[in-house]
């Protein structure tokens, strides 16, 4: 496969996705920009600007309709994708960690970072989707995680139910509306958990994190279902439809590239079968850690964008979808 | 809700026109059309084109294209974000995408197989490595009897070595405890991370080395083939990579004028097997290589050829 190169960005990713088609590929970085790409051939439809620090996550509604973004400016923004427009804009004390819509594109989630001035905080916003300049600035149920603070959130398997991820390696379910931990694995993972990706039909997702594993989880009961053990810690993992597979992506802190053997085969997309819970493959092409990775929800691409400011989207070759590297003992899907 | 992709292959292919006298008869006929266009009954379109190019001369490109649609069913609102005007710092640029954000990398080959990706394993340290090499065999400190060498022995310093004054011609060396001793030194300090060894003292220093003066033993040796009616543009870089397929070619040579340095239209290509040569000479003997055919024999030493100088 020849993978696009797309040079949006002057800083490192930290969170690149698709719509819900899958024809448009947006990006984030550690530079105030978000960009739109269309994912067939590359070519950059248009930046969102008006962001002034970075930008830590984004999320786009299942209609490619409206844009979130979250940044290190304590600002959540609402886009309208098309026009590049700001729509809305929500303040807080503290940085934006992580946005996420519901499926139904009604309700967002929003996590803050926790500082001294203020607690880290999981917000739920009302989203008006008729005029979208007319936003509510009070979220309609707020709530502080006891403990470690969280990181990482999403809608669950339905709009009552969000799942957290926590800088101890805890996992949790939140009820929305009163805010009431209903599920909680304090011990999932040994160390801080670095994204969360649910599976397109939301009953299982999964979690990657900095202890060096990427685990499968269900979405009712947070049970571990599979666990992916590398020797590298992880900054993302996403799942592949169409084909058994789990994408990993992760490399040294760029702060300790400097301070191991640098070896090769670390910054690299480690693809890991699903079910048997072994690597199959790596795409090399980074030079530096993946941070963030997402699978076009046709199962026939994939983007992963890396802290060296690159974003590679990779077209999967007919020997991906024709390999059977389990032979006889391969899942139909 | 439908796209349309036209994509194509052209074969091109340019001819200097002939600068015979026979040309001028046909120059009214050949500048009347400038472009030819024909299509043949499987939908081959052939584009016969007549320009002069920079040197002066008139030239025919013909080109074969064949056009074919292809058709992809997408969903409306896809369709229609298509056609979306750009904004933000892409506002007013020109639809495709730009060179300066967008570009194509290297291929990149994913092979999925079942067994795991194979890491490189940290570099053992010496010790383990050394007990590794020893096999079965139990590593034995002459000072103290202990599990390490010698050298390693905690009490070196202030013990004697036991063999000394009792069995000191028994325990020749670190005392590996079998009976028979290998020649350890020399094949042990080979290995990686290992001490100097003089070359005297190295694995095979007794052996006679290989001489390059051998009789017979030289270039001459290597199975090579003479490739001859080959087009006076072909590089060695080309003649590699035509080779290479069938093997390791050891070297190629090109036969040049002295003087100009342009190709003579033979050369030679030795391999390092002689199957493998024998296969490229029965394959590319007679292929057609940058429109002539390639003719390949073996080469006949200087010695054996009849007049040979």
């Amino acid at each position: 496969m020849r993978p696009i190169l797309l040079q949006g960005h002057e800083r490192s990713l930290t969170q690149v996705k698709y719509n819900a088609e899958g024809d448009l590929l947006f990006s984030a970085s550690k530079d105030d920009t978000v960009n739109a790409w269309y994912s067939y051939n590359g070519e950059r439809l248009g930046t969102y600007s008006g962001h002034n620090g970075t930008v830590w996550t984004l999320d786009v509604d299942y209609q490619t309709k409206f844009l979130v973004t979250g940044s290190a400016d304590n600002l959540m923004k609402l886009w309208d994708v098309q026009t590049g427009q700001c729509l809305y804009t929500w303040e807080f004390l503290t940085a934006v960690k992580r946005v996420a819509f519901s499926e139904d594109g009604e309700l967002i989630v929003c996590v803050t970072e926790q500082r001294a001035i203020a607690q880290g905080a999981i917000r739920v916003f009302k989203i008006n989707r008729e005029n979208g300049q007319d936003q509510d600035p009070e979220p309609i149920s707020m709530f502080h995680p006891i403990g470690s603070k969280a990181t990482l959130a999403a809608f669950g398997w339905d709009n009552n139910s969000i799942i957290t991820g926590h800088e101890s390696g805890k996992i949790a379910i939140f009820d929305t509306k009163t805010g009431e931990e209903i599920q909680t694995h304090e011990k999932a993972h040994h160390d801080s958990v670095t994204d969360l990706q649910l599976s397109p039909d939301r009953s299982y997702f999964i979690t990657s994190s900095k202890d060096k594993s990427a685990k499968l989880h269900d979405s009712r009961t947070l049970a571990v279902l599979k666990t992916y053990t590398t020797e590298t810690p992880l900054n993302s993992a996403s799942i592949a439809p169409i084909r058994p597979y789990v994408l990993l992506g992760g490399g040294q802190d760029a702060m300790n590239v400097t301070t191991t053997s640098a070896r090769q085969g670390k910054f690299e997309t480690r693809f890991w079968h699903k079910i048997f819970e072994e690597e199959v493959g790596r795409v090399r092409g980074h030079f530096g850690p993946i941070n963030t990775i997402a699978v076009h929800p046709d199962g026939r691409s994939y983007s992963s964008g890396g802290e060296d400011g690159f974003v590679r989207v990779h077209f999967f070759d007919e020997s991906y979808f024709r390999a059977r590297p389990y032979g006889e003992l391969e899942p139909d899907d | 809700m439908s796209s349309l992709r036209v994509g194509g292959s052209c074969s091109c292919c340019c001819r200097r026109a002939k600068t015979s006298w026979a040309d001028d008869v046909d120059e009214p006929i050949i500048q009347k059309p400038k472009v030819e266009e024909s299509v043949d009954e499987n939908g081959l379109r052939t584009v016969v084109e007549y320009t002069v190019n920079e040197e002066g001369k008139r030239v025919k490109i013909t080109r074969k294209i064949r056009r074919v649609l292809q058709t992809t069913v997408v969903d409306h609102a896809v369709a229609e974000r298509k056609h979306w005007a750009k904004f933000g710092a892409e506002k007013g640029a020109k639809p495709g995408p730009d060179r300066a954000t967008t570009t194509v990398s290297e291929p990149i080959e994913l092979k999925l197989a079942a067994g795991g990706v194979k890491q490189a394993e940290p570099e053992p340290d010496e010790a383990t490595a050394m007990k590794a090499k020893l096999g079965g065999k139990k590593v034995l400190c002459r000072i103290c009897q202990g599990d390490h060498f010698t050298a390693k022995c905690p009490y070196k310093d202030t013990l004697e070595p036991l063999g000394l004054g009792a069995a000191g011609a028994d325990t020749p060396m670190d005392g590996i405890a079998t009976p028979q001793d290998e020649p350890a030194p020399s094949a042990s300090a080979s290995g990686p991370g290992g001490k100097y060894v003089p070359p005297s003292m190295r694995a095979g220093a007794n052996r006679a080395g290989e001489s390059m003066f051998k009789p017979g033993g030289n270039r001459d040796d290597m199975p090579t083939l003479r490739v001859t009616n080959l087009s006076e543009d072909a590089e060695e870089d080309d003649l590699r990579d035509l080779f290479s397929r069938f093997g390791r070619v050891a070297r190629v040579f090109i036969g040049r004028d002295r003087e100009t340095g342009v190709g003579k239209g033979y050369a030679f290509v030795s391999f390092e097997e002689r199957d493998q040569a024998q296969r490229a000479l029965e394959r590319v003997n007679g292929m057609g290589y940058a429109n002539l055919i390639l003719s390949v024999a073996w080469s006949v030493p200087r010695e054996q050829r009849p007049g040979g100088a």
